[in-house]
């Protein structure tokens, strides 16, 4: 959801064919670009961008594949099929089959490994932190899934319900209700209208055939990223990820791009959400800007002086003037033109509304007065220190840059912590300006259905 | 920003030889009784810090239980020469954090966490040592706090979880028991009625250097952390000694509960019943790995691949023993579909039947090893992973060297161990089901 980035370590001298003088590089891909100790390289055979980055603080490894595919990608009857693709994609292949009590996670759990996958707006990322005399088993499983997924309906039937069962989950959970209601209503027409997890009734009835095809369109070498961040040696390295996927074929058909852009939106919407609960929430989100919008790195700035630690603006004036429970900021980071949501668990006996008019004076204060230059430094200073905790641990790191080839490509991860360097005040002041307008507002209210317990 | 350079270090790999823990580490016990270890790690320009220190609701009266963990929560809330704002302000400005926490599973000891840049650690560690030297718990502060506990208890119970939970500990233990829930309108009334006084008594009759516990690992001197902690802590009173009461033996009290919550798209379903092992039994370690057979993993254990993968019943179920100074209960967790409890809960009884039964197979003991050797190594591959290794294992009383002798240890446990350690503590006629959701009858 939070995207970040990467501290920036001097750049290696390049020699001049392009190829650091300092590593092996191999024959099978082609060297092309290095930047923040990340080097891109590109299989020949099939063009899978292959992004190393080595991290020597364990012996461990953490091997990653980020599929250029997500619920945007999706459309009305099978809302939620990438989820359900990851979900199948841990059931078979032809190497690793739970019906041969080979099953990837079983495979996986008997390393050591934490592994997972996670599904997003704009991509899915299969990961595994492995021993780093493992890395060969975590390639092996990601290459066989890539083409080789069984998908069959005997897998699909009982995993239906247990990513309903998830659906389930998230609509206990008040926040997870007002984000997906305020995605629902802010974008009509553009598919983050609808959640990752899909719509109940979809995750029931797509067929595992749909699936199949959803899979046959999306999940290729051409459209995905191989990311190994640890302890490994490069040459060795990039052979095994040769000798894996090196076979599989780039897709015969290019991948369908998603072209439906989100109309301006001319004026505020809201929606209520009433259920027996205790507390009330609410939520306020307005229209931003893609995350390659020069814009975005002032919006995170923003964020931060708002929502992050006890000095934020808005925790100031929520938590400390006990009007909400807390308060979480999200300047949503994504392919296309996201929001800047709000987010607040009001304090029982507190007016809902009286919390809702506390953020728009804060939020129009930022407009009206701009912030200090002591707020700008201190949101700078904390969004480079998140950045350089992430080189903590490599599966933090492989998260990151996931999320920015979803969102970007790898170098806007590279390029993130100057882009947020160079935030000013000024610029903060101007992107609140352009951005907290009513018209571009969406606010969802989650509302006990009794009054709640004073 | 010294980030590792790239390809430098790397342009030939020959095997390196990692030192063991006890080797590397670098240690202290200040006069006062404090214990200092400090682990150089150069790889990142951060640093972690784990703590502890046996200030947890154990200590408090049974209808003060929550004294501790308001306690431990208000010290950064202002001392003699900073207030709260100005606390947060120094490590808000650099991007570091602190904070001091009771409660959780835990009912002995206080968790200390902190982090920064490498660059920052004199003024992590000058904050730390303000705040747990000389708190003042202003009033205006502890009446806040008042008012946003009672709101998130309230927010607490419209959580199937925590209902569920709660309602399963309140029926295995009894009242005053370290383990037992009180009703949430009693936990309600305790905290409005909580005083400036008890929290200022509570924090001078338990916290002190004599049960304090600071493992920093990262990007520093290990000397001159050891120098720069004793000069700011070697002064502080000892406090109370390191005596942990034990409460009595809990018989189980099999029974289930019902708990009508509307609008719950998912229902919860709690299993619990007391177990008597505790971290420091010698059968520890032969008890988690028959528990991560049965009940570990989602994906993998026998519950998950019966409960989730073959009949699809829950997205999570997982089973644990809650083993710290005390012994906690051994539970299972899991949630589902209101509609499918009855059949969830049937399966999940009659696997952890035929695994009482039949015991773990040589593969699963195998791949339980295995994975928990691997795991271990993975998990301590950031220095916030590697300082709350160590520190836990001190703060059992293991020592440092746990962490090297870990692998032997868990290679060591055979199957019938393993079995027999495990089926001595469960039994499936004990357990008390509570679940919580939208339930028709």
């Amino acid at each position: 959801m939070e995207t970040r980035v990467e501290s920036r370590p001097a750049e290696v001298p390049l020699s001049e064919n392009g190829v650091s003088d300092a590593l092996p590089g191999h024959p099978d891909f082609d060297f092309v670009r290095e930047k923040a100790g990340i080097r891109e390289f590109r299989l020949r055979s099939n063009g899978l961008q292959t992004l190393l980055l080595s991290n020597d603080v364990a012996p461990v490894a953490t091997f990653a594949v980020v599929y250029r595919v997500g619920s945007r990608n999706e459309a009305v009857g099978h809302t939620g099929a990438t989820h359900l693709l990851e979900h199948l994609m841990f059931k078979g292949t032809p190497e690793f089959d739970r019906e041969k009590g080979t099953a990837i996670a079983a495979v996986l759990e008997a390393l050591g490994a934490r592994f997972n996958a996670t599904t997003w707006f704009d991509r899915t990322n299969y990961y595994e932190t492995v021993p780093s005399d493992s890395i060969e088993t975590a390639v092996r499983i990601e290459a066989s899934r890539m083409r080789g997924a069984l998908l069959r309906d005997s897998d699909r039937v009982p995993e239906m319900t247990v990513v309903r069962n998830e659906y389930e989950r998230g609509e206990n959970s008040p926040f997870q209700v007002l984000y997906k209601d305020t995605f629902a209503t802010a974008f009509r027409e553009h598919p983050y209208h609808h959640p990752t997890i899909g719509w109940r009734t979809d995750i029931e009835s797509v067929s595992t055939h749909r699936l199949k095809e959803f899979y046959d369109v999306f999940y290729h070498p051409n459209n995905a990223t191989a990311i190994l961040i640890g302890d490994f040696e490069e040459r060795e390295a990039l052979a095994t990820v040769a000798r894996h996927f090196g076979l599989i074929p780039a897709s015969a058909r290019p991948i369908p791009p998603v072209y439906t852009v989100e109309p301006p939106q001319e004026g505020e919407r809201r929606f209520v959400v009433r259920r027996t609960a205790q507390i009330a929430w609410l939520a306020l989100s307005w229209r931003t800007v893609e995350a390659r919008h020069p814009d975005t790195a002032a919006l995170a700035v923003l964020g931060n002086i708002l929502g992050v630690g006890l000095t934020a603006r808005l925790h100031l004036a929520l938590v400390e003037e006990s009007l909400a429970l807390s308060v979480t900021v999200v300047p949503w980071q994504l392919r296309d033109p996201a929001l800047f949501s709000i987010f607040a668990p009001v304090r029982p006996g507190v007016l809902p509304g009286d919390v809702e008019a506390r953020i728009r004076r804060e939020v129009a204060r930022v407009v009206s007065e701009g912030i200090t230059e002591e707020e700008a430094q201190k949101a700078r200073t904390q969004i480079e220190a998140e950045v350089i905790f992430d080189r903590d641990s490599t599966d933090q790191v492989a998260a990151s840059l996931s999320q920015a080839i979803a969102v970007a490509d790898w170098d806007w991860y590279a390029d993130y912590p100057d882009l947020v360097a160079s935030v000013t005040a000024a610029d903060v002041r101007r992107v609140a300006a352009s951005y907290f307008r009513d018209d571009g507002l969406t606010t969802g209210l989650y509302l006990p259905k009794e009054p709640p317990a004073a | 920003m010294t980030g590792p350079v790239p390809g430098a270090a790397k342009a030939s790999v020959f095997p390196r030889r990692r030192a063991s823990f006890e080797e590397s580490v670098r240690r202290r016990t200040l006069g006062n009784g404090a214990r200092l270890f400090v682990l150089e790690n150069r790889f990142n320009p951060t640093v972690a810090v784990s703590g502890s220190m046996n200030g947890g609701s154990l200590f408090a009266p049974p209808d003060r239980r929550l004294l501790a963990s308001v306690t431990a929560g208000e010290l950064a809330k202002g001392t003699s020469r900073s207030t709260k704002l100005e606390i947060a302000e120094e490590l808000e400005s650099r991007g570091a954090s602190l904070s001091f926490s009771a409660g959780g599973g835990d009912p002995v000891g206080v968790d200390i966490a902190a982090a920064s840049l490498s660059r920052d650690v004199e003024v992590l560690l000058d904050v730390l040592a303000e705040v747990l030297l000389s708190p003042r718990f202003p009033e205006e502060e502890l009446e806040k706090e008042r008012k946003r506990l009672v709101g998130v208890l309230r927010e607490q119970q419209d959580e199937t979880s925590v209902r569920a939970f709660e309602a399963a500990y309140r029926r295995i233990y009894p009242p005053g028991h370290p383990f037992y829930r009180r009703p949430v309108e009693e936990r309600i009334a305790a905290v409005e009625s909580v005083s400036r006084d008890e929290l200022v008594r509570f924090y001078e009759e338990r916290y002190g250097a004599g049960t304090l516990l600071l493992v920093l690992v990262g990007d520093v001197d290990s000397g001159k952390m050891l120098d720069g902690l004793e000069r700011r802590l070697g002064s502080w009173r000892l406090g109370p000694a390191a005596e942990i009461p034990k409460p009595d033996p809990v018989p189980a009290a099999p029974g289930s509960e019902s708990i009508r919550m509307p609008d719950k798209a998912s229902a919860d379903v709690v299993l619990a019943q007391p177990s008597d092992l505790a971290r420091l039994d010698p059968e520890y370690v032969a008890c988690i790995l028959a528990n991560s057979a049965l009940g570990q993993s989602s994906l993998t254990s026998r519950l998950g691949v019966r409960v989730r993968d073959t009949e699809g019943l829950t997205y999570g179920i997982h089973s644990g023993f809650a083993a710290t100074h005390l012994a906690g209960p051994f539970s299972v967790s899991l949630t589902v579909k209101p509609e499918s409890r009855d059949a969830a809960v049937a399966a999940t009884l009659e696997e952890i039947v035929r695994f009482r039964r039949e015991g773990m197979t040589p593969k699963e003991l195998a791949d339980e090893q295995s994975s928990h050797v691997g795991r271990f190594k993975v998990d301590l591959a950031s220095n916030g992973g590697i300082a709350h290794a160590i520190d836990a294992a001190v703060y059992y009383g293991l020592g440092v060297s746990y962490l090297d002798e870990y692998p032997s240890l868990v290679g060591a446990v055979t199957r019938e161990e393993a079995d027999a350690a495990f089926a001595k503590r469960v039994d499936p006629d004990r357990f008390t089901i509570v679940s919580a959701g939208s339930f028709d009858a």
